[in-house]
């Protein structure tokens, strides 16, 4: 077929396509000259127009991938840069992210989810590979909803059947305190506030862990026990100052946010304190309350498994009495030596619960939820009646019909919603 | 004697009873009512060497000292079923049932009185070495369906109907009521029905048709085809605090436990396949059972897994 065009030299439109051994060219017929020969072409819309095919093209690369998928990789890369993930974490993220929108329950989603799971893949990434990453960072730097990012999330980890380990909260602590604007000398922190940052992180990191063996972490967010436990820490490093000032105060002053359950976790950890405090000998003299016993949470740190095993009636002992009481109930066929432990455990375990009882009343290590029960209407265990239905009962006419609307009923209801 | 003989050589009585089994035909009803009164019988016959059992699986798991009530209450389900399908087969046909008139609930003198009872008390499904909880969940929800078969003017019913609501911007179905059993039904133009609310299956059952019988009063010719179970709901209380994160670590392959999203562990169990929700005070539900045999069995399984974190710290 004739190119459109004319021949340079002499201007006819006469081109013929020939070819020359197995080499096509482009020949004007009037004057012989070669226009164009030997070009790689890949379509026939190009080997029509002549024009050659850029290399990248040719090769296929962007075409197997979506516009939308590539846009995707672009912006989980994007993200892993401003996070400064190292560059291991980015081919995983951006693998995870080619399978999880292959899946048919990601292929037909929106945009704003497509973006989202892009955001799960860099967040799980982070997690597998203990990077302490908290999904309000990844949310706050995709503008995203939280509970849009939490259904994205969860539906990504079970489609892709991904395990994720937990957050290690000692982790978390390190870069959460990295964001605190404590450690250096500047125009809007009083000289005694400003803090060493390793002091802070080692005392912030203890107090976490002694949340976390009390019940005050488990099912809780975790970003504000160490904003909690970073405030006490920083306290108790240089009481005589700081001692006035508050929650609030500090994290402006430190420049990160103030969580809502921060205040409540602060009132938990400091409750915690005051009952070990109270198992410290030289400290029963004081009579330390919330305020006070911040300038001895050193000591308390120092010597917490000694406080916690007196201050709290674990409830393994608890449980050790409670078992061997059950035991010694009659049984029969296993052999006695069980049985035997069981009983003397429970001699020795309860006298001393009784004299721990008279002391102070220590109250069982239990999680908050359970030494502070919400009101809750609960239940009723199925009565006898309910349980004798068999679902095949016969039903009154009377029963149906009081659900129905009697006619005049129907015509008010007419009259007045103007019904359609 | 020819007794004991029937019973070895129907082993379509002795269905092959592991604690992961899920095919054993349980009657639901009478589990409750006669678990709580079931009496332990206080002495088992330990002696079963005149009784070959070795054509039963798992029989060297099987720890013969059964003497805990929850144990009792399934021998007791176990024995109803067998009791009843001896029945039909007409095993009992000697005088020896006669020596033992309760044959479905043994009282503890009886135990020792009706030999053929005995060979049965091995199919307990036995949760090996350790005890069973004790603590039975309680069902909270039932989702059912069932097709009316006849197409609804849905706005019709709204009008014609006290206890339904139909906004047709918000949701394509009519949401009706009604007291007993307190239940919630959503009504599409297509016929089709899903009853909630409900906390038994037969409960469900009766709800679903007093929704039909109120869709006929008002008029359509509906039937009640294919009703089914579609989901169950339970929950109960193991009574210790556990540390989800002990328990996210060693079940990773099952677990998730994101604090910032929720503060309880989604299990999810694979046999049988339940989503447990486990949170830190003891208290757990459980869900996606379409059989109320899979609410307790998954409790079965996660009560061991439970009792480990206990003691933790």
């Amino acid at each position: 077929m004739a190119a459109a065009g004319r021949c340079p030299s002499c201007g006819s439109a006469a081109l013929v396509e020939d070819a020359h051994y197995a080499q096509q060219q482009l020949v004007c017929a009037a004057c012989g000259c070669v226009l164009a020969e030997g070009l790689l072409t890949t379509t026939y819309a190009e080997e029509e127009h002549l024009r050659e095919v850029a290399y990248s093209q040719s090769t296929g690369q962007k075409e197997q991938l979506s516009r939308c998928l590539q846009r995707g990789i672009r912006r989980v890369q994007d993200l892993c840069k401003v996070l400064q993930l190292p560059r291991v974490f980015e081919e995983t993220a951006v693998s995870y992210f080619q399978r999880a929108l292959q899946h048919p329950s990601f292929h037909l989603v929106s945009l704003e989810k497509k973006e989202l799971l892009g955001g799960c893949c860099v967040f799980v990434t982070c997690r597998q590979h203990n990077w302490p990453m908290t999904m309000g960072t990844i949310c706050s730097l995709l503008y995203a909803k939280q509970e849009l990012f939490a259904s994205v999330y969860l539906s990504l980890q079970k489609e892709l059947g991904l395990s994720v380990p937990a957050l290690s909260l000692a982790d978390l602590v390190k870069t959460h305190l990295n964001s605190f604007r404590l450690f250096q000398h500047a125009s809007d922190v009083p000289a005694p506030f400003v803090e060493d940052k390793d002091k802070m992180i080692a005392r912030t990191m203890q107090i976490v862990e002694l949340a976390s063996e009390t019940w005050l972490v488990t099912g809780r967010h975790p970003v504000p026990i160490v904003t909690a436990a970073a405030f006490l820490s920083w306290q108790s490093l240089q009481p005589a100052a700081r001692l006035t000032c508050t929650l609030g105060r500090f994290c402006k002053l430190a420049g990160v946010d103030l969580p809502p359950p921060a205040h409540l976790r602060l009132k938990e950890l400091l409750e915690i304190l005051l009952r070990m405090a109270s198992q410290l000998a030289w400290l029963r003299v004081f009579n330390v309350d919330k305020k006070t016993v911040v300038k001895h949470i050193g000591d308390l740190l120092q010597n917490r498994i000694f406080l916690l095993k007196n201050a709290f009636c674990l409830e393994d002992r608890e449980e050790q009495c409670a078992a061997a009481l059950r035991e010694d109930s009659p049984g029969e066929g296993s052999p006695g030596s069980p049985l035997t432990t069981g009983g003397a455990a429970q001699e020795e375990g309860c006298p001393s619960e009784g004299k721990r009882q008279r002391e102070g009343s220590p109250r069982p290590l239990l999680p908050p939820c359970l030494i502070n029960p919400r009101k809750r209407l609960r239940t009723a265990a199925p009565s006898a009646s309910d349980s004798a239905i068999t679902g095949d009962e016969p039903i009154s006419d009377s029963e149906i019909e009081q659900y129905l609307r009697g006619p005049e009923e129907i015509r008010a209801f007419r009259k007045a919603k103007a019904w359609p | 004697s020819q007794f004991k003989d029937d019973l070895l050589t129907s082993p379509q009585l002795f269905p092959p009873m592991s604690p992961y089994d899920v095919d054993l035909p349980i009657q639901a009803t009478e589990d409750v009512l006669f678990g709580s009164q079931f009496n332990q019988p206080k002495e088992l016959p330990t002696d079963f060497s005149s009784v070959d059992l070795s054509f039963l699986p798992d029989i060297t798991q099987y720890n013969k000292e059964q003497n805990r009530s929850e144990d009792g209450r399934e021998t007791q389900k176990e024995l109803d079923g067998s009791v009843s399908r001896n029945e039909d087969s007409g095993i009992f046909m000697d005088g020896s049932s006669s020596s033992c008139p309760d044959t479905t609930q043994p009282s503890p003198e009886a135990s020792g009185v009706c030999p053929p009872l005995t060979p049965m008390t091995p199919m307990t499904p036995v949760t090996p070495a350790s005890e069973s909880s004790g603590i039975v969940p309680q069902l909270q929800n039932i989702v059912s369906t069932v097709n009316l078969a006849c197409k609804l003017d849905l706005k019709n019913i709204a009008l014609h109907a006290r206890n339904a609501e139909y906004n047709p911007k918000r949701f394509a179905a009519v949401i009706m009521r009604i007291r007993e059993p307190r239940t919630t039904a959503l009504i599409f133009s297509s016929g089709k029905m899903v009853c909630t609310g409900a906390k038994s299956e037969e409960q469900s059952r009766l709800a679903a048709r007093k929704y039909a019988r109120v869709v006929q009063k008002l008029g359509f010719p509906a039937k009640f085809l294919d009703f089914k179970i579609q989901n169950m709901v339970g929950s109960c209380d193991v009574r210790f605090p556990i540390r989800l994160e002990g328990l996210v670590l060693t079940h990773q392959q099952f677990s998730s436990y994101e604090p910032e999203l929720f503060p309880g562990l989604i299990y999810r169990m694979v046999k049988p396949r339940i989503v447990l929700l486990i949170f830190v005070s003891g208290k757990v539900v459980l869900t996606g059972a379409k059989e109320r045999s899979e609410i307790y069995e998954a409790f079965e399984n996660i009560y061991p897994i439970l009792k480990g974190f206990k003691k933790a710290s």
